[in-house]
């Protein structure tokens, strides 16, 4: 019987090793890919999360306090409007005559605990002097929360003493851009757990914080298609 | 002819060109802004919407035929043709209308096709009844007069920044169809306001119609359709039964121009009242269909309420 050879003889394969190669670069072109559609691929986000001081209209809000919010977004667009064309502020009687909501003295108005608006004006003691048209009567109970914004540049609608149960005080805040406040031609819209919280001594937000005063973030249509559907990063 | 007699006429021509070209170059852009801007929408209330806004100024079409069902179109050949054709698409987004993006996909205009979200600024509220514990975006903003509103002012205000000669007319028309929405509601808070509203309660096979109620200050307790579209399982039915027996509902909403298979054996059921509200769409697209069709809802909503309080 012949003794095994020692030597140990090393075949290559046929191909000269190119299998191996190519099983190298195939698995380099797999991470890769993946690694480039992790990096790359659509953002999907959640809905915003809210600051400690503020409240999601989406599911931070009590069904009365969400539909003033749903009613005072339109309404602020509206106010701006007819501020851009006739440079004066919509009067809650304006409001009434234009029947717009959540000021409009109507069904809605009462089923969402008969909330009492004011008109606060940047810089008078009156309220509604200056309002399209100053046909008002002062009223001394508002005229002290009028002294509160004076050179503040801000306008603001400020709702209390609502009744319905779990309600809120409101603000729908529209700042000048002239004015040099933070929010330049907008409408920002603040609620306060106390219906009855006191107009506020400051209309700036640092201030509103401080005196419990909640910023409403709108879960709103654009938000919504970008949860959906994603950003690109 | 001499020198002089041809420098002559050189010189006249010279004039001639420096007079015509400026005045070619002026008449460019009036024939620009003398174009119709072309306006596609998706859904029957979106042609109300941008054809009161933008009057006679522009031209609105409809992407899809006005008998098509949104919930489950499937996009046809000549949809493609509208889309190519088109300079701006209102679109609803948030649902109803996902086929759009595909008929724009197919048309070859994803990169050159302004989109108006027409949803981008109205505050979403929650589908109404137990969701299981979940809180899900009902996208019916159409159906209702407030959220309406809102959409028509975005709309205008994104028309206005695509047509910028027109921008003052369109906002204009806004605030005049805003006027016209709400003076229709208006008329419904007066007949409403002698109702007892507080112990009001409903059901609704379609998730629908959460955005009239919270105008009206009423609220869904049950909605029969589990998500979207999707018809509810026995025991899901069973359970929205069980649900509306305990909430004491008296009224069932169904869909206008939609089966009642639904409807009938929770009526049989339970004993609600079944009337039928409009998800408006219908046969026809046209500046007033948004008007009496919510005219008809209000109509139907206050029937309902009415009957509860016999």
């Amino acid at each position: 019987m012949a003794r095994p050879s020692a030597a140990i003889t090393q075949v290559r394969p046929r191909s000269g090793g190119w299998e191996s190669l190519a099983l190298v670069l195939a698995t380099l072109a797999v991470i890769t890919s993946v690694a480039g559609y992790v990096l790359l691929r659509p953002e999907r986000v959640g809905p915003p999360t809210p600051l400690s001081w503020q409240v999601r209209s989406f599911d931070g809000l009590g069904a009365v306090d969400q539909a003033i919010h749903s009613a005072l977004l339109p309404a602020g667009e509206e106010i701006i409007w007819d501020n851009n064309d006739t440079g004066g502020w919509v009067s809650l009687e304006r409001a009434q005559e234009l029947l717009l909501p959540p000021f409009y003295q109507d069904a809605f108005w009462k089923a969402n605990g008969e909330v009492h608006w004011q008109l606060v004006l940047p810089g008078t003691h009156l309220t509604h002097k200056g309002a399209e048209d100053d046909a008002t009567v002062a009223d001394p109970t508002v005229s002290d929360v009028s002294k509160a914004t004076l050179g503040q540049g801000a306008t603001v609608y400020y709702g209390s003493a609502g009744h319905a149960p779990g309600q809120s005080a409101y603000l729908l805040i529209i700042g000048h851009a002239h004015a040099g406040v933070m929010w330049a031609n907008q409408a920002t819209i603040w609620v306060h757990r106390d219906p009855n919280a006191p107009y506020p001594a400051i209309v700036k937000p640092e201030s509103l914080v401080g005196e419990g005063w909640r910023q409403v973030i709108p879960y709103d249509g654009a938000s919504e298609i970008e949860r959906v559907k994603g950003t690109q990063p | 002819m001499t020198v002089a007699t041809k420098h002559r006429a050189l010189w006249r021509r010279c004039i001639a060109l420096l007079v015509l070209i400026p005045a070619i170059a002026l008449a460019a852009p009036a024939f620009a802004s003398a174009k119709k801007l072309r306006v596609g929408i998706t859904l029957h209330p979106y042609y109300s919407f941008v054809a009161n806004i933008v009057g006679d100024r522009a031209e609105v079409i409809a992407l899809i035929p006005a008998e098509a069902n949104p919930h489950n179109y499937q996009p046809q050949p000549d949809d493609i043709t509208r889309a190519m054709n088109i300079d701006v698409l209102v679109v609803n987004g948030i649902g109803h209308d996902e086929w759009a993006s595909q008929i724009i996909k197919a048309a070859g205009r994803t990169e050159n096709l302004p989109i108006i979200q027409a949803n981008a600024t109205v505050a979403l509220i929650p589908i109404g009844g137990d969701q299981e514990g979940v809180k899900v975006v009902n996208p019916h903003t159409f159906v209702s007069t407030t959220a309406a509103i809102q959409q028509v002012f975005e709309i205008a205000r994104r028309l206005g920044e695509l047509d910028p000669d027109n921008a003052t007319a369109y906002r204009k028309n806004a605030l005049a169809y805003a006027g016209r929405i709400r003076a229709l509601r208006a008329g419904f808070m007066t007949r409403f306001a002698a109702l007892d509203l507080s112990s009001f309660r409903c059901a609704t096979t379609h998730a629908g119609y959460d955005y009239m109620m919270q105008e009206f200050g009423l609220f869904v307790s049950a909605v029969i359709e589990p998500r979207h579209g999707v018809a509810p399982t026995a025991r899901q039915l069973a359970n929205t039964i069980e649900a509306i027996k305990k909430a004491n509902v008296k009224v069932l909403f169904a869909e206008k121009n939609f089966s009642l298979d639904l409807a009938k054996p929770i009526e049989a059921a339970t004993g609600v009242k079944v009337f039928a509200l409009s998800h408006i769409t219908g046969d026809t697209y046209s500046a007033d269909e948004f008007e009496v069709a919510m005219r008809e809802n209000l109509e139907t909503l206050a029937q309902a309420v009415e009957y509860t309080q016999q």
